[in-house]
């Protein structure tokens, strides 16, 4: 993707997100307003994507509380699917972590709003330590990853499929892989218990 | 909903320069709750409601037009202590901007948004906002009035909880150290952080104390490895610059400076850094590139200075392009009305006359500079200003007597001495003669003191006094004499007894101390006599 895309992408993303705070405030636009903030929000990553790819995309570390952080994105997608129960568990979560706050939020803002797609009645977000690592875990209660998502999920950007994950995943590890300390690197895990498990590791 | 009385009672001021948006963020806040609202589509407009107005909360979009985006705004506001620190900044912006908002770290927001957000966003985030407003108020109070002290002992009593502020308070806790010329506990603190996590503020604050401590070597080898590293980080970019420029090394800094830019045109404070440091380094076509074009964009916009004009006009003199420089000063002459940046242009009008060879011109404007009575008010930039018209004018002994002045009024401020040293090289003097007239007037300054104690401690009270309050008169910005002033007023007070006249005027120079150092430890020997008298 040249520049001048980059730029058009930016202006269609910035006008479906107009679109979609205007079809907030009508009231009887929800699930418009829903599709309108998620397309822009497909166009945000594709960006970030291309900064990836030429090599711009910096890593910005510093003191997040995990709780507010969390709580903070449960708030936004309990408006955005007013009929799942979205909870934040945060109990085990540490007091301060370091991470980049904004990458870090667009990532699993992609993976909540899968889960919100697919889950029946309920989406869990968590943060917790485990092994000297930041955990951050989206689980629901729909009826998992495919396959084909568990094999491959996000190796590649190339593996958009019909169900629309490949970019958010692909983008997910990325923006993992960019948060390392001491030889440990961010990584990304998927798996199926109850529904589907996204968990997002980092050092 | 709870939240919804704790937003009530909050002023907001909404600065967006798309009026779709204004209209959706009025309508977010109000349906949020918040009753006290402005909303504003400039700059402009904003600093005149500020003017009248303090907010608890400011809302403001990254991308404002053309002109002065919202990263340069907050640089200014914080600069020209314009708002309190307690006034929650967030700006609003779009993914392409946020690093540049992330990565400023002299001027951070408190909060940003990324485009586009939901109404459940936004309130959820403002509440978590307030919450961190409310527990940092003391320490803002403090940091509002430059009292390092309170802001360190503030800071010291919320540390022990290792909450989740706890890495935020080390952040103002270390560079309030910093600010109490307390580098060496501030490097430790720093390097505290370090071990923690290498985040990149804390490497440049480790950075930053170890110049402060003479490390220089050190101190630029971690500001290049931050640099390797981070390149997107500016605040390295300046602290590196800064830190080459002094020690000599202008190119070297003229190089990272320009590099600074390739990554981001950047806030004024680094043009006026970079533009200055090529007129000096001999550069001044680099000078004018960055100058005018930085003042085209911010063609309407209050981060311009008279000065930026100045400098413009000097990079124009030196290229030979004397009818330019003087179009330059005739256009600021038309924005820049008050006092001081008046003196300003007309010094700066007078070096571009002289240039172009209107002698007459040359002559009147400098007299029109020089109008002015007392000089101990004028900033220093603005005294050394005057100094260089007046060696251009042939006027040796006013220029020495003005750089004189401005090296004695701000004693303790090295990067005065920098530009006066520049200033005479300019005007033909060679290092060695510029080095030795720098020390004879601080070494004058430090004698004239030492002379007032000196015949304090030998009973001589009224004569101290008179040598003391009229150096404190003259050179109103140097803390020792301001200090030494009021001392020798307050054991006058003591031996002699105390009259309302006399006790009056030791309060007028302890209150001046008070002003421009909360902290200075002459405060506390002053207030250790007045005890005495009261009682």
């Amino acid at each position: 993707m040249n520049d001048v895309y980059a730029a058009v992408v930016h202006d269609v993303k910035n006008q479906l997100a107009e679109l979609a705070l205007r079809l907030g405030e009508r009231g009887d636009a929800q699930q418009e307003m829903v599709i309108a903030m998620n397309a822009a929000r497909r166009l945000s990553e594709m960006l970030l994507v291309h900064r990836q790819a030429s090599d711009l995309l910096g890593v910005n570390v510093d003191s997040v509380n995990p709780a507010d952080f969390l709580e903070i994105l449960a708030a936004e997608y309990r408006e955005l699917f007013p009929k799942l129960s979205i909870d934040a568990s945060v109990d085990r979560a540490p007091g301060f972590a370091f991470f980049d706050d904004a990458l870090v939020r667009m990532a699993l803002a992609n993976a909540i709003h899968n889960s919100c797609r697919y889950a029946q009645s309920r989406v869990q977000l968590a943060a917790y330590m485990n092994d000297k690592m930041l955990v951050f875990e989206v689980s629901d209660d729909g009826p998992g990853f495919s396959d084909n998502v568990l094999a491959e999920g996000g190796m590649a950007p190339s593996s958009v499929s019909g169900e629309g994950t490949g970019l958010g995943l692909y983008l997910a590890r990325k923006i993992a892989e960019l948060h390392h300390l001491e030889g440990r690197r961010g990584h990304v895990e998927l798996n199926n218990t109850k529904g589907a498990v996204f968990r997002m590791i980092l050092p | 909903m709870a939240n919804i009385s704790k937003f009530s009672e909050k002023w907001v001021l909404v600065i967006d320069d798309m009026e779709g948006m204004r209209a959706q963020l009025r309508m977010a806040l109000t349906n949020s709750g918040f009753a006290k609202l402005h909303v504003v589509g400039s700059i402009k407009d904003a600093l005149e409601r500020m003017a009248s107005n303090r907010y608890d909360v400011i809302l403001c979009d990254y991308s404002l037009g053309d002109s002065t985006d919202g990263q340069q705004f907050l640089e200014y506001l914080r600069t020209s202590d314009l708002i309190s620190r307690n006034t929650l900044f967030v700006m609003i912006t779009a993914e392409q901007a946020y690093e540049k908002v992330v990565s400023a770290s002299e001027c951070a927001p408190d909060d940003y948004l990324l485009k586009p957000f939901t109404a459940g966003q936004f309130n959820a985030r403002l509440e978590k906002l307030l919450e961190k407003q409310e527990y940092f108020a003391a320490i803002d109070k403090a940091t509002d009035a430059k009292n390092w002290v309170a802001v360190i002992s503030e800071c010291d009593k919320k540390l022990p909880a290792k909450d989740k502020y706890f890495v935020e308070l080390c952040k103002i806790k270390s560079s309030a150290l910093m600010r109490d010329n307390r580098s060496q506990q501030a490097a430790d603190l720093y390097r505290e952080i370090f071990a923690l996590r290498p985040v990149g503020w804390a490497r440049l604050g480790l950075a930053r104390a170890l110049a402060m401590l003479d490390k220089k070597d050190e101190a630029q080898a971690l500001a290049r490895e931050i640099l390797a590293d981070s390149p997107q980080f500016m605040a390295a970019y300046d602290f590196l610059g800064k830190l080459l420029a002094a020690s000599g090394e202008k190119h070297a800094a003229l190089d990272v400076l320009q590099k600074a830019r390739e990554v981001s045109p950047g806030t004024m404070s680094r043009i006026r850094e970079l533009s200055t440091l090529a007129v000096s380094a001999g550069k001044p076509e680099i000078a004018e590139a960055v100058m005018r074009q930085a003042l085209q964009k911010h063609k309407y916009s209050p981060v311009r200075q008279a000065n930026d004009y100045a400098v413009l006009s000097k990079a124009l003199v030196n290229q030979g392009k004397a009818a330019e420089a003087l179009s330059v000063v005739a256009d600021a002459q038309k924005t820049f009305k008050d006092e001081h940046s008046s003196i300003v242009l007309s010094a700066t009008a007078s070096v571009a006359h002289h240039a172009a060879g209107n002698h007459e011109q040359a002559e009147a404007a400098l007299a029109k500079a020089m109008a002015v009575g007392d000089m101990s008010k004028l900033p220093a930039q603005t005294v050394v200003s005057l100094a260089d018209a007046c060696f251009a004018m042939g006027k040796e002994e006013e220029a020495t007597n003005l750089l004189r002045h401005a090296i004695q009024n701000n004693q303790e401020d090295e990067s005065i001495k920098d530009k006066v040293h520049a200033v005479l090289i300019a005007a033909g003097k060679d290092a060695s003669q510029a080095t030795e007239m720098i020390e004879a007037s601080t070494q004058e300054v430090i004698l004239l003191n030492n002379d007032g104690v000196r015949k304090a401690q030998a009973g001589q009270l009224a004569e101290a006094i008179e040598l003391l309050c009229q150096a404190a008169n003259r050179l109103p910005n140097n803390l020792q004499i301001l200090g030494n002033a009021g001392l020798v007023l307050a054991l006058d007070l003591v031996r002699n007894g105390s009259t309302p006249d006399r006790f009056d005027k030791c309060l007028y120079y302890r209150d001046a101390l008070i002003k421009k150092s909360p902290n200075h430890p002459k405060i506390a020997q002053i207030d250790g006599q007045l005890k005495q008298v009261t009682q």
